[in-house]
């Protein structure tokens, strides 16, 4: 923790920068390169020559050179917004959070893609045999960013709840499971998949994560209220606690947008996962653009309440600024709205902190994040964003003192 | 024969209900279009083609209602939505029911009526078989009532009323360009995870009788769907529908402690999972039925997915429905 009250920190991904992506598949352009260098200009890369050298070298690990850097590029950024704690630089690695670690699992196979919404779609992959880890998922990164980073960093995770959620269960629901019903047998072969991923592939991989020298670890678990029912929150409890069991290490759990019944019931689990020292969660989403320290203009903080009246005494890490379109209004003290994006002022910021603090009582457990990762917004929004959440989180400190 | 081994004079057949898989092929023109790249005609060709090959299997299948398989709906409301005057525009997206997948909420902001109604939206009839039945699936009046965000009318009863008065109106327009069979959806009337506490039995009740105002005296054939949820506790209630048939989810319903009772009205059994990519043999479907069969003595049974196939990828889709043709010919062979 920072030796401020109410330390910043970032939840997950940033976009990449279109010469990551393109650079990837095939050589860059001049034009590529120069948005590459007015980003190293204004994030005071100051050896951003030497280091598009090594990318633009057709050497056998380009690859890699492209991703450390993009990684720097991200670290960079967090740093200059004015973040405590800048992750991993917005998870330029990786590809997207479920099939980064479904392509290291064997026993598991990408079957298609599934339709979302409109013309939005997800990969879909399936368990047709036991899972295990085929190489490691984070490490590489991880380190990585020992090496770039000026600050604490934390390594977000995909939590193994929201992996099983998003895959198809072909072999465990043909191992034959306990039940009288169908719905029985499917959520006993559910608990097997979730518990063998558990065991053989996450627990690994934060032994190495630790070995290596990581001291928090965030398990994203956005599949998590999915399904508001009891069983299912006791079985991601129990998967939680084994998944932690034994390791010296902090460890939090970011769930995001849950339904209108999610965090209720989410809350009054909570108080039984172990060793989980902060709960990320979004709320900026559903809260108005009013200001004011009030129920009334806070109403998407009143979820807030569940956690605490639950029993849940650790941090909390509360989504301060929006993540995805905007497609309200904002009276002109609360923001600049322009095309999809909200940047919420520094003063919106302030009281969303300070009610947030009001309702938990004790300003030291109040981490400060946007309400999930920035992925969809351009780096100019993300900067701005964060920067305006930098600004309002010590307008904060000031008027808490 | 199947059950507990008398004949019975039951029908068996197969349908495909909802919204099915885009193929791998229309995914990637569909992406290419929202991002401007290819234009709508592509989508278009592509999405003819791909209904035609499953009416083709429907027709190999022996299906004897088919549909198109709503492979351009957006979502499961959209082209409800978007023929109706009231509500707001918005891109407000929310979750379906406990699924990764999301459907662009109603918000009424004003007195709902049907507005702009084209039949093309809701069924590409050119495509389908003239000799054949066509059924379309819609959205029921309780669950489009539930999905939705109502600023406008004073109740919810109200505004359920209203939905239900609508969906008729579509029914009665589809239906005079041939629809025969309509599947009236109801995952709300089971199913509540925008919910902190579950329906009363007198607003489930209402639920119901506002499918009934919309399927009373419509001289065509009705099903009534439930999914995502236990249909238990209001099977014998919506029995009293006059319909062709009441759907319950095989996944969520434990047929074992459904009502023994005399029945008029047929099951749309949702034996095939359509948020798993196993595929169910057709042994076991035939083994399944028969056994709920031997239970319930329905007058007729639908094998069906219990929802939208559009879960599993496409081709995984066609084997779930070949399954399903598959079992229903078992199975009638066993009845007749």
């Amino acid at each position: 923790m920072g030796d401020h009250l109410f330390p910043l920190h970032e939840v997950g991904s940033l976009a990449k920068p279109r010469w990551r992506t393109k650079g990837l598949r095939q050589p860059l352009t001049t034009s590529d390169l120069n948005e590459a260098e007015e980003w190293a200009s204004r994030l005071g890369i100051v050896n951003y020559h030497d280091l598009a050298k090594e990318v633009l070298k057709n050497g056998p690990d380009r690859q890699r050179k492209l991703l450390q850097l993009s990684t720097l590029y991200g670290l960079r950024l967090f740093e200059k917004a004015g973040l405590d704690n800048d992750g991993v630089g917005g998870e330029q690695q990786r590809v997207e959070m479920y099939e980064h670690v479904i392509k290291n699992v064997g026993g598991m196979r990408f079957l298609g893609h599934v339709n979302s919404f409109d013309y939005k779609y997800f990969r879909k992959a399936v368990a047709e045999g036991a899972v295990d880890r085929s190489q490691p998922i984070y490490v590489q990164e991880f380190r990585d960013v020992q090496k770039l980073a000026h600050r604490a960093v934390k390594v977000p995770i995909t939590g193994p709840y929201t992996l099983v959620d998003w895959s198809y269960n072909e072999y465990y629901q043909a191992k034959g499971n306990e039940g009288s019903s169908l719905k029985e047998r499917k959520m006993s072969a559910r608990r097997d998949f979730l518990l063998d991923l558990v065991e053989k592939v996450i627990r690994p991989e934060i032994r190495d994560l630790v070995e290596a020298g990581a001291s928090w670890i965030q398990i994203d678990e956005p599949a998590l209220t999915t399904h508001p029912e009891r069983a299912e929150l006791e079985m991601f409890v129990e998967a939680w606690n084994e998944t932690v069991r034994g390791f010296n290490c902090k460890f939090s759990d970011h769930t995001c947008y849950p339904n209108e019944v999610g965090y209720r019931l989410l809350a009054e689990y909570t108080p039984e996962l172990e060793k989980c020292s902060q709960l990320t969660l979004e709320f900026a989403n559903r809260d108005s653009p009013e200001l004011g320290i009030d129920g009334g203009a806070r109403e998407g903080y009143q979820a807030l309440r569940y956690f605490v009246d639950n029993g849940y005494d650790g941090e909390f890490g509360i989504g301060a600024i929006h993540v995805h379109d905007y497609t309200g209004v904002a009276p002109k003290q609360s923001g600049l709205v322009s095309g999809r994006d909200i940047i919420e002022s520094p003063e919106l910021v302030r009281d969303r902190v300070l009610y947030a603090s009001k309702i938990v009582g004790d300003p030291a457990k109040i981490w400060v994040n946007p309400d999930c990762g920035l992925r969809t917004r351009t780096w100019d929004v993300a900067l701005a964003k964060l920067t305006n959440l930098s600004k309002g989180t010590e307008l904060a400190r000031k008027e808490w003192a | 024969m199947i059950g507990s081994g008398k004949r019975m004079s039951s029908t068996v057949q197969a349908q495909l209900s909802g919204l099915h898989a885009r193929s791998e092929a229309l995914i990637e023109l569909t992406r290419e279009y929202d991002r401007n790249r290819v234009p709508w005609e592509k989508v278009e060709d592509q999405l003819e083609s791909e209904t035609t090959d499953l009416v083709k299997l429907q027709e190999k299948l022996g299906c004897e209602y088919q549909t198109d398989g709503a492979l351009g709906w957006k979502d499961q409301l959209r082209p409800v939505v978007d023929s109706i005057s009231g509500l707001a525009e918005s891109t407000r997206y929310s979750r379906w029911f406990d699924t990764n997948t999301f459907y662009k909420k109603p918000i009424v902001n004003g007195t709902v009526a049907l507005a702009k109604f084209d039949s093309g939206t809701f069924v590409k009839s050119n495509l389908l078989s003239k000799d054949r039945k066509w059924k379309v699936t819609l959205p029921g009046p309780y669950t489009l009532t539930e999905l939705s965000e109502n600023k406008h009318y004073s109740t919810q009863s109200e505004l359920l009323r209203e939905f239900a008065s609508v969906l008729r109106e579509i029914v009665l327009k589809l239906n005079s360009v041939g629809v025969k069979l309509f599947q009236l959806s109801e995952p709300s009337l089971v199913s509540w995870p925008y919910r902190e506490t579950r329906p009363s039995t007198d607003e489930l009740e209402q639920g119901i009788d506002a499918l009934r105002s919309v399927v009373e005296g419509v001289r065509a054939e009705f099903v009534v769907n439930t999914f995502f949820g236990d249909a238990g506790p209001i099977f014998s209630s919506l029995q009293s529908l006059p319909v062709k048939a009441v759907g319950v989810d095989l996944y969520e319903t434990n047929w074992e402690t459904l009502p023994q009772e005399a029945r008029e009205v047929g099951l749309l059994l949702g034996i095939v999972d359509s948020e798993e990519s196993l595929v169910e043999q057709p042994k076991w479907l035939v083994d399944t039925a028969s056994k709920v069969q031997g239970k319930l003595s329905c007058p007729s049974i639908i094998l069906a997915p219990n929802t939208d196939l559009k879960f599993v990828p496409r081709g995984i889709a066609d084997s779930k429905l070949s399954s399903l043709g598959e079992a229903a010919r078992l199975l009638q062979g066993g009845l007749s």
